[in-house]
């Protein structure tokens, strides 16, 4: 185990974003820097969602949706950056991980920041890998706030930073109470539950049978995010796009 | 113990074999009433608390309004500065299937939501959260009689948490400020 515990936290606040309970850890001196520096995190978060939430009529996301085919729209640095890495997730997962859902893989098109409506039935939702990198954002901002160490928990999506290291639990998604799983030192860790009546949904025909919970480590949250949900829906816990993204999953 | 990934620099130390037996609860205190009055609203040299009590006809006019009104007397702070009202903070808890969500809300003097925080987690069997009794004990607690269930420094990863509840309760309360500001029974 590399770096100190967690326990030098100086500082833990929390708020209702991205649809769920935002949480930010930093540890450190100085309560009104540190204070300011979660502040900073939450606004990151914020400005993703913003960016990327299709419940948000003005979000890059809902325009490209409610855009008739061959429309097209200059994007938010965000969306642009979500929608290229799922546009390689898509290359490199053999189309398990798609972005539209089903609804046409190859109905959208990105020329840098502009996004090209191919088809009338291309619907975009983010919802797989948005969330990983909002946290991936907040954290960027607790860095460039000179925070040594934290880490930002976007309901289970969640990723630690420089000394910190966090203690994880998992949370039964059907009986409730929370289990320990481990410790995360540096790195990003994600969980998605598939059961039946859990918000995450599979399209693709492969799927996780006997396991609902899928859990990734990897190096960045926008990865973590994503391939939970590549790993459930090929079915495949060694699937070879965790080694090429020096990651690792778990079934449970 | 065993180790995970860690190609990337990422470790990840399993807490055992995956054994995911017996389930245990689980608590997080972010921070206290107070504490959440002050960062919203650092300009305040006093914070009032008031009681505001909506009668029964009030109340339908919440409920017009598109708001469940939930409760008829809400507890307010109200932040002062040289005697002028700068806003209000309102804290309410809300119960989801297995969670219990304490949380703030700032509202500015021009009626309009200036930042929420969530003051404190409470993560439980569903059974067990369902019981009005487990509930009760956390009801009107401040940061002297902090319940600390779990390890302090955890991190929950799931998927089903949801905060609609908590949208739902800023909603009420955003109603709520409005109506007694137009009373004028915040003062």
């Amino acid at each position: 185990m590399n770096g100190p515990r967690a326990s030098s936290v100086a500082l833990r606040r929390a708020r209702p974003l991205l649809g769920t309970l935002v949480e930010v850890g930093v540890c450190g001196d100085g309560d009104a820097a540190l204070h300011a520096a979660c502040d900073a995190a939450f606004d990151a978060v914020a400005q993703v969602q913003r960016a990327l939430s299709r419940f948000d009529a003005d979000s890059d996301i809902a325009r490209f949706n409610a855009l008739a085919a061959g429309g097209r729209l200059d994007l938010q640095s965000h969306t642009a950056t979500v929608l290229s890495a799922a546009r390689q997730l898509f290359v490199d997962s053999d189309g398990v991980f798609d972005v539209s859902l089903g609804s046409a893989p190859t109905g959208w098109l990105l020329d840098g920041t502009m996004l090209h409506k191919l088809h009338a039935d291309a619907h975009l939702d983010l919802g797989g890998v948005g969330k990983g990198h909002a946290v991936d954002c907040a954290v960027q901002a607790l860095r460039s706030a000179g925070v040594a160490g934290g880490w930002v928990n976007a309901g289970g999506d969640l990723r630690s930073f420089g000394s910190a290291t966090v203690e994880l639990k998992l949370r039964d998604e059907r009986r409730g109470g929370v289990v320990d799983f481990g410790r995360l030192h540096d790195g990003a860790f994600a969980t998605s539950c598939f059961a039946a009546g859990a918000r995450s949904r599979l399209t693709a025909s492969r799927r996780v049978s006997t396991h609902s919970h899928v859990s990734v480590a990897a190096p960045s949250c926008l990865l973590a995010d994503a391939l939970t949900k590549v790993v459930a829906a090929s079915g495949d816990p060694r699937h070879p796009l965790l080694a090429r993204a020096d990651a690792q999953a778990w079934l449970h | 113990m065993s180790r995970g990934a860690d190609a990337a620099g990422v470790v990840v130390t399993l807490a055992s074999a995956l054994a995911l037996a017996p389930t245990s609860a689980f608590a997080v205190d972010y921070l206290s009433a107070d504490e959440a009055a002050q960062l919203m609203f650092p300009q305040a040299d006093r914070f009032e608390s008031r009681t505001v009590a909506f009668d029964a006809g009030q109340l339908q006019r919440l409920q017009a309004a598109g708001v469940s009104p939930r409760s008829a007397r809400w507890q307010v702070r109200v932040a002062l500065r040289d005697g002028a009202t700068l806003g209000y903070v309102v804290v309410d808890d809300v119960i989801g299937k297995f969670e219990l969500i304490s949380y703030a809300v700032g509202i500015g003097s021009d009626g309009a939501v200036r930042q929420i925080e969530v003051l404190s987690y409470r993560e439980s069997h569903g059974y067990e959260i369902r019981l009005p009794a487990w509930r009760r004990q956390f009801v009107g607690k401040d940061a002297s009689a902090p319940l600390r269930v779990g390890d302090d420094i955890a991190n929950i990863s799931g998927a089903t948490l949801s905060c609609s509840h908590v949208t739902e309760g800023v909603r009420r309360i955003v109603a709520m400020i409005g109506l007694a500001r137009q009373l004028g029974t915040l003062g």
